[in-house]
């Protein structure tokens, strides 16, 4: 019996460091977790930047929601205007657009919409950025899928191409678990 | 060729950053409400940054969300409210001091385990390699006549020497 007990512990902690390195080493360590995937959308309440006039989440309920942070310092923001342009053009009739101005001054929002032909997508100014952070964004360009009942069904990081943009507004028309089910 | 390139590069870094993020960021607490918000953004995790505080980071990102922790102070949340509003959007990730339980538990644990383990080997080593007591073991010259042939030999051997 003695004989067994160093062993025994020299298993249990080899058994504790693999169990540290399986949840350690099964990630990406420059992945930041997101956790309001499938929970309810945080409330907002922000100005538009082409008329004046504010925005709430209460507002948008019951329209699927398509929300776009991006700020005009982003070089990957301006990739990808063109695309969330592509997409306002055919999905605007399916699902609604927020352009969210993130860190950024009204001036130099307009000067980088303007420099890229407008924005035919409605844009809202987002002092402090307080939604951008309420909502759990790690950066820009990041967009969301929220569904007409106001859950996040997903995020998408990085500038957004027309083929993922297409796919994630075809999964908010379908109920959670069968967008889940055909994911 | 290289000073094209060079050109190129800079041409393609000017175009990426064209100016400085401006936000005007929130107003300053008073000097006591403001220690604890440098206080908590120590504890949190810059989400663009590798291991570096929001309070301590220059990035856009970490500016938000110290602005995000310092209106939440204003409102009057606790410290812990506050962690749970950050461990809510970005997971336990964003705590840069893990709290110790499930997984993390072994973390905080196994360096002291370790260390008794270690303590335990090294005790039961020097006890076993020491000299054995006399009424425990014995010596081969004590052993009783009979009990062993080889022995047996070897003490003929001897007397007859």
């Amino acid at each position: 019996m003695k004989r067994w007990l160093p062993l025994a512990l020299v298993a249990l902690f080899c058994a504790a460091l693999l169990a540290v390195f399986k949840v350690g080493f099964g990630k990406d360590p420059h992945e930041v977790p997101f956790m309001l995937k499938g929970q309810a959308a945080p409330a907002f309440n922000v100005r538009s930047l082409q008329s004046g006039e504010r925005a709430t989440l209460a507002q948008k309920k019951g329209h699927p929601l398509v929300i776009n942070f991006w700020a005009s310092w982003c070089g990957p923001c301006r990739m990808e205007h063109p695309v969330l342009e592509w997409g306002y053009r055919n999905f605007s009739s399916q699902v609604e657009f927020m352009g969210v101005i993130f860190d950024d001054t009204e001036e130099n929002a307009r000067q980088a919409l303007a420099a890229q032909g407008g924005s035919s997508l409605p844009q809202y100014l987002d002092p402090n950025s307080t939604m951008a952070v309420d909502y759990g964004t790690s950066g820009v360009p990041e967009t969301y899928f929220i569904d007409s009942d106001g859950i996040i069904r997903d995020k998408f990081v990085g500038p957004i191409d027309p083929d993922s943009l297409r796919k994630h507004i075809a999964a908010l028309q379908q109920p959670a678990a069968a967008a889940e089910a055909t994911k | 060729m290289n000073v094209m390139l060079s050109f190129s590069l800079v041409a393609a870094l000017a175009l990426q950053i064209p100016h400085a993020p401006l936000s005007a960021g929130s107003e300053m607490l008073d000097p006591t409400r403001e220690a604890r918000v440098q206080e908590l953004g120590k504890q949190l995790r810059c989400a663009v940054c590798q291991g570096v505080s929001i309070a301590d980071s220059p990035a856009s990102m970490a500016r938000a969300q110290l602005d995000r922790v310092r209106e939440l102070v204003a409102e009057g949340k606790s410290d812990e409210e506050i962690r749970e509003y950050f461990v809510a959007r970005y997971g336990e990730w964003v705590l840069l001091e893990p709290p110790a339980h499930g997984v993390n538990l072994l973390v905080w644990v196994m360096p002291g385990l370790l260390l008794l383990g270690g303590l335990f080997l090294i005790v039961n080593y020097v006890r076993s390699a020491g000299p054995r007591p006399a009424a425990e073991g014995g010596s081969a010259a004590q052993a009783p006549a009979g009990s062993d042939p080889y022995l047996d030999a070897v003490r003929a051997e001897l007397e007859k020497e």
